[in-house]
């Protein structure tokens, strides 16, 4: 039987989780992807690829401390953030994030701390006018063998960030669009893709090494390449009935104009970047990276704010997709200039071309900086 | 007018009338045969619903819901079977009191509980206003309440029925459309209602055990409804109207 629906009288539902949310989830994915791959360079000594790794330990610190400002700008009781760790509800993956959120965000800084000790120990000794501040960073010592611990702490502290992140979304049964297993694994993939842009947004301001650029336009294709196998994926699970979830994601979004046009613009973010970066590795930086972070982005402000237009009682689409208001955009843009804020600081204060592994413990001595070619 | 709208009810709202009663009923049963508390749940008898937002509105009085939000409502759709005639049909809205709540587990802060008596509450002296609760429920029943920037959500209007008072939508309900009582009583009119009509729930498929029942609901509203939307004024910033599309 045929049934035409028309509603007449329905309520409007706002999006409950703002664009803050949106740059919470952006920031710190970038970051513990970030931070991951500094880590074969810091920890485990691979030193050829201690140029990338100094730019990703540059992206896991500025955006590390602006993501939780985010997510606590998120809550409309922002001063009771302490009853997280007063109530800590067990069944809740957010109330096992504000947990691990800090743990996170304090070893990631202690390792970026212990990897430029030696540095701040050495500007410290020097005859300057911030000599004071350095000795004060460096706690009057060089040593940093320990380090290496804090790398591995920091480094399981990211992967916990990528499981909650994940789940915390897709447990959420009431929004198909959120309700997949794959999504987890794209939040992932899509954070080292925002990663690697924002690197190579760094490298072409700061470095301007042809080689380290087509190294990181490289990596940029094969996480590009992992992002559209899983989307493809994904869709396919859907379309072909394989996976119910995934169906009734594709189902409750597949009609709207507005998602097909969304459809095909995440396909073009993610393939101009990924021929770009694979056929001319080299003087391509600048805009595969820009394409790329705005991939990562887009793919976060699609699932929150797309999934929170979509009704789940009610017809048609909420206005949620396009940010309404100052109040929303006020989140995006102030995120954005703390980010700024803290990278100009960073590449100002920090001795970042001279970050080093740690020495051994027998082998504790402060180093010599780095030569200019090692930069 | 007052006389005769009290004559109308005395003569067709006697189950609202009725269920009154198993609400005081109920918790004095309850504590002289300490056996059984009550388990609250409500019927809506969708034939007898004409749309009037009587209960929208006493709820919003009742409860000082904000401009930009609604505890409960109805919604309204017109509904053409086979090219037949239009037909209006009602569906009140509310928060289903699920005895299986995807919104209880998700809260970091144990803010959301479930009461005694059924109800699932929110301790607004506890909630972080952190709205994981308003994504996990699939009715969209909760907000955030801009006013007190806590989540808000239907409370069986708790507060009156410690006194032994109705829902203000039910007590307000014109067309005793909203029946409410005790479930766990086999002789509440609401456990005969379910007894002697077929009834259905809002997205059974969620398997949350929801406490609102419905006669007369068509499959076709029973979930998330495909159709046309109302038409749905912009919702600024600084509300002046409620956002139905009235
Ligand atoms: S209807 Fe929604 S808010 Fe109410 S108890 Fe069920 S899940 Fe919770
Ligand atoms: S908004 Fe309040 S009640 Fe809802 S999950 Fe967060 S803390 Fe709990």
């Amino acid at each position: 039987m045929e049934t035409q629906v028309h509603e007449l009288v329905g309520a409007v539902h706002d999006a409950a989780w703002q664009p803050w949310a949106v740059q919470y989830f952006f920031l710190i994915a970038m970051s513990v992807t970030a931070l991951l791959m500094a880590l074969p360079a810091f920890v485990f000594g691979k030193s050829t690829d201690l140029r990338a790794a100094r730019l990703a330990l540059m992206v896991a610190v500025t955006t590390g401390i602006t993501a939780p400002i985010a997510l606590l700008a998120d809550l409309h009781q922002p001063f009771r953030f302490w009853e997280f760790f007063v109530y800590t509800h067990k069944s809740s993956w957010m109330a096992w994030g504000a947990w691990i959120v800090p743990s996170y965000v304090a070893l990631m800084l202690l390792f970026a701390w212990a990897i430029h000790r030696p540095e701040f120990h050495r500007m410290g000794q020097d005859e300057w006018r911030f000599a004071w501040l350095f000795r004060l960073f460096s706690l009057g010592g060089a040593a940093n063998g320990f380090a290496r611990p804090l790398g591995v702490l920091a480094g399981i502290a990211a992967l916990g960030i990528l499981v909650y992140t994940g789940s915390e979304v897709m447990v959420v049964r009431a929004r198909p669009l959120w309700n997949t297993p794959f999504l987890p694994l794209q939040f992932a993939a899509t954070g080292v893709v925002g990663a690697l842009g924002v690197m190579l947004i760094l490298e072409r301001m700061l470095c301007r090494d042809g080689a380290l650029e087509a190294t990181l336009n490289r990596r940029l294709a094969l996480a590009l390449a992992l992002v559209a196998t899983l989307g493809g994926t994904w869709f396919a699970v859907a379309i072909s009935g394989l996976s119910p979830v995934h169906t009734e994601a594709l189902a409750s979004v597949a009609g709207f104009p507005v998602w097909q046009q969304i459809a095909l613009w995440g396909a073009a973010s993610v393939a101009i970047p990924f021929v770009l970066a694979l056929t001319l590795p080299r003087n391509t930086g600048v805009l595969t990276g820009l394409i790329a972070i705005h991939a990562a982005w887009m793919f976060r402000w699609t699932v929150f704010m797309g999934g929170q237009a979509v009704p789940k009682v009610g017809s048609g689409l909420y206005d949620a997709l396009m940010p309404t208001g100052l109040a929303g955009l006020m989140g995006v843009i102030g995120t954005f200039g703390l980010w700024v804020f803290l990278m100009i600081v960073y590449t100002t204060f920090v001795p970042w071309t001279d970050a080093t592994p740690p020495a051994h413990t027998s082998d504790q001595a402060p180093r010599k900086s780095a030569s200019p070619q090692e930069i | 007018m007052d006389t005769t709208r009290r004559g109308f009810l005395g003569a067709i709202g006697q189950v609202t009338i009725g269920a009154a009663a198993s609400v005081a009923g109920a918790g004095q049963s309850a504590s002289a045969e300490g056996t059984n508390v009550p388990h609250w749940g409500m019927v809506v008898d969708l034939r007898k619903c004409i749309g009037c937002q009587a209960c929208t509105v006493a709820c919003i009085m009742e409860n000082a819901v904000p401009e930009d939000a609604f505890r409960t409502h109805v919604s309204v759709y017109e509904l053409v079977k086979d090219g037949q005639d239009p037909a209006m049909v009602m569906l009140p809205r509310l928060c289903n009191h699920c005895d299986d709540p995807p919104c209880l587990p998700v809260c970091p802060v144990e803010a959301t509980f479930k009461a005694e008596n059924g109800e699932v509450l929110v301790d607004a002296s506890k909630c972080v206003g952190c709205a994981y609760c308003v994504q996990a429920c699939p009715y969209d029943a909760r907000f955030i309440n801009h006013e007190t920037q806590v989540a808000d959500k239907c409370t069986f209007c708790f507060h009156r029925t410690q006194a032994g008072l109705l829902p203000a939508c039910v007590e307000t309900c014109v067309g005793g459309a909203r029946n409410f009582g005790d479930l766990n009583d086999p002789e509440s009119e609401v456990s005969k209602m379910l007894r002697h009509n077929e009834v259905s729930v809002l997205r059974p498929e969620m398997h949350t055990n929801p406490n609102v029942y419905y006669i007369g609901l068509d499959d076709v509203l029973d979930g998330r409804v495909a159709g046309e939307a109302a038409y749905h004024p912009e919702m600024a910033a600084s509300v002046q109207h409620h956002g139905e599309g009235l």
